[in-house]
């Protein structure tokens, strides 16, 4: 009898480690076909192109609007809590750290993982379980490359353009409920935003996003051990994936925050 | 061989009109956006300014962090690039300043590190001598710091003194609520039937006394009353007096002071007085020279009697010698005469 035959606990735990062993596996093949040049062939071009767009156009505007509102109801929070405390001076930086910094990345992953990336993910694993996958690969054609590359690419798009358009948004409306429409305040508002993003903090904030839309691309893409062939269970497998995507998220968000305030 | 599968169409996939165009314009407004972001980021950081270099020296550095501003009148001037330790010992503090605002510090400048109580240290440039040659790229000046915090300690000293010295104020037995504690029996019993009498005398036999000389002394004052009244009209008689007193006076003066009075015989009298004396005056000026001439003889004389002594003190001595000769001569002359007596 096997160890994990006698131990439950035991086979859990190599089922756990083999469910993330696959995901960091996908994840760097995708990496891989991302960074080379024969992904973006003149014939591969118009499926990125085109995935990229319906990724990201349908969700851009009601992401923008949602946390225009969102973000200037915490800007008026922020301002009349720091206005009543006397520490109005030290709002602006609270704002743009809270804001731009952390909730936004945050968010635009959490949306784009909801509105694109977990339907792509289940056009993805529907198909490599219906055999179409190795029904393309015997027909000479890579799936990874025409099906889960360009999908990949859209969820990662999604992401970060999300964050960049509502990041850009938020610093002009807190610009806007600080100093009114007026420019008089555009020198100090600039010089906030730069001591804010000193170069260890821009960093750290393009890794962010970028392992953020990383994650929200590839996790709903992958599935867990139990699910190839099994017909049950979808609902726990779902489960299972959005509990991984919000362990990654939640783990690269306590990356960043260590990185940046520690 | 048969041509692959297509991928099935998504369900719910409307068609995109020029769905590579906008694609392509997506693509690049986002890269824009990017591109914006990154050059505004940088633009804040002042990546396209030209810059000089300040450098600070403090004994501490302790809450100055790298990216925080150099003020001057309220505005920031200049920022902090890099702290690092120098081989003295102390924090150097390198501040960047942008060359366009570098003209409000001057070589007389003064730079000041305020630690408050909530926040980093404030650290402040002041210039008083606006004609003063500007501050050279590079200098190195000394920052004088002020923490608020450091007081506290202080404070909390004099705090607690304060609150013992309190404490021993109001405790029971001190000598403040001991002194409250009297007030409060002292007007108790002056709003007593006493009165202020009794806290006065503390005593109602004295209170009685007090009020018997009180009665004494209003009788009186009612006999002085009567007295006053008969004096009075003895003052309405004086008057009468003075007013021929005046008139005596009046004559006197006339007397006294008048054409013929006694006082113009008196200054005549006094006139030749003072002639007299005049006389006399010159008089006792010439004795006082003959007193001088006979002081004279009389010195010469004092000499003439002790020359006189002094001489006859040496006619004695040679008449003594001249006897003596004679007597010797006698002795040896053979015709001397025999001067012993011989008795029969």
């Amino acid at each position: 009898m096997t160890l994990s035959a006698r131990h439950p606990w035991v086979r859990a735990l190599l089922d756990w480690s083999r469910g993330w062993w696959q995901v960091i596996r996908f994840g760097a093949q995708v990496l891989v076909l991302a960074m080379s040049p024969s992904s973006y062939r003149s014939s591969q071009r118009p499926r990125i192109v085109q995935s990229i767009y319906q990724a990201t156009m349908p969700m851009l505007t009601g992401f923008v609007v949602l946390s225009a509102i969102a973000g200037l109801v915490i800007i008026r929070i922020v301002l009349a809590t720091a206005l009543s405390y006397g520490l109005s001076r030290y709002a602006l930086d609270v704002l743009v750290r809270t804001l731009v910094l952390e909730l936004i990345p945050l968010s635009a992953a959490m949306f784009a993982a909801l509105r694109y990336a977990m339907p792509a993910g289940e056009q993805v694993r529907k198909m490599r379980m219906q055999g179409l996958f190795n029904t393309q690969l015997a027909a000479g054609l890579d799936p990874m490359r025409d099906t889960v590359l360009p999908r990949a690419l859209a969820g990662m798009f999604a992401v970060i353009t999300l964050a960049a358009l509502s990041s850009a948004t938020t610093l002009v409306l807190t610009y806007i409920s600080v100093y009114g429409f007026s420019s008089w305040g555009l020198a100090g508002f600039t010089r906030t935003v730069g001591q804010v993003f000193n170069p260890v903090i821009v960093l750290i904030f393009g890794m962010k996003t970028f392992f953020l839309s990383m994650a929200v691309a590839i996790i709903p893409m992958v599935p867990t051990p139990r699910e190839a062939g099994i017909g049950f269970g979808w609902a726990h497998a779902e489960v299972v994936r959005v509990a991984r995507l919000l362990a990654v998220v939640l783990l690269i968000e306590m990356l960043s925050l260590v990185g940046n305030y520690y | 061989m048969s041509p692959p599968p297509e991928l099935p169409p998504p369900a719910d996939a409307p068609p995109v009109a020029h769905l590579d165009l906008k694609a392509r314009l997506l693509l690049v407004g986002v890269l824009v956006l990017i591109g914006v972001s990154i050059a505004y980021v940088l633009y804040a950081r002042g990546a396209f300014e030209r810059k000089q270099t300040l450098v600070l020296v403090a004994d501490n550095s302790e809450g100055v962090v790298v990216g925080q501003d150099l003020t001057f009148a309220g505005f920031p001037i200049g920022r902090v690039n890099r702290i690092e330790l120098s081989k003295e010992g102390n924090a150097r503090i390198v501040v960047d300043v942008p060359v366009k605002d570098a003209n409000w510090l001057r070589e007389s400048s003064v730079f000041t590190m305020e630690s408050g109580l909530v926040g980093a240290p404030k650290i402040r440039a002041y210039s008083g001598v606006p004609s003063d040659p500007p501050l050279p790229d590079g200098a190195v000046r000394r920052v004088l710091s002020g923490d608020a915090s450091a007081e506290i300690p202080r404070l909390m000293a004099s705090v607690r003194d304060l609150i013992a010295n309190l404490t021993s104020m109001t405790s029971s037995d001190a000598p403040l609520n001991r002194s409250l504690r009297n007030v409060q029996t002292t007007t108790e019993t002056l709003n007593s039937p006493r009165g202020a009498l009794g806290v006065l005398m503390g005593d109602d036999k004295d209170a009685k006394k007090i009020i018997t000389t009180l009665d004494r002394t209003n009788a009186l004052l009612a006999r002085i009353d009567g007295l006053v009244l008969k004096a009075d009209g003895l003052a309405v008689k004086a008057d009468g007096f003075v007013t021929r007193a005046d008139g005596l006076v009046a004559k006197a003066d006339t007397q006294v002071f008048g054409e013929r009075g006694v006082m113009k015989d008196a200054h005549a009298t006094v006139a030749q007085l003072n002639g007299l004396l005049g006389d006399a005056r010159n008089s006792l000026t010439k004795v006082d020279a003959l007193l001088q001439e006979a002081q004279g003889i009389a010195g010469n004389t004092r000499e003439a009697t002790t020359d006189l002594i002094a001489l006859r003190a040496e006619v004695e001595a040679s008449l003594r010698k001249v006897a003596q000769l004679v007597n010797e001569v006698n002795r040896k002359w053979p015709f001397a005469r025999d001067t012993e007596i011989k008795l029969p």
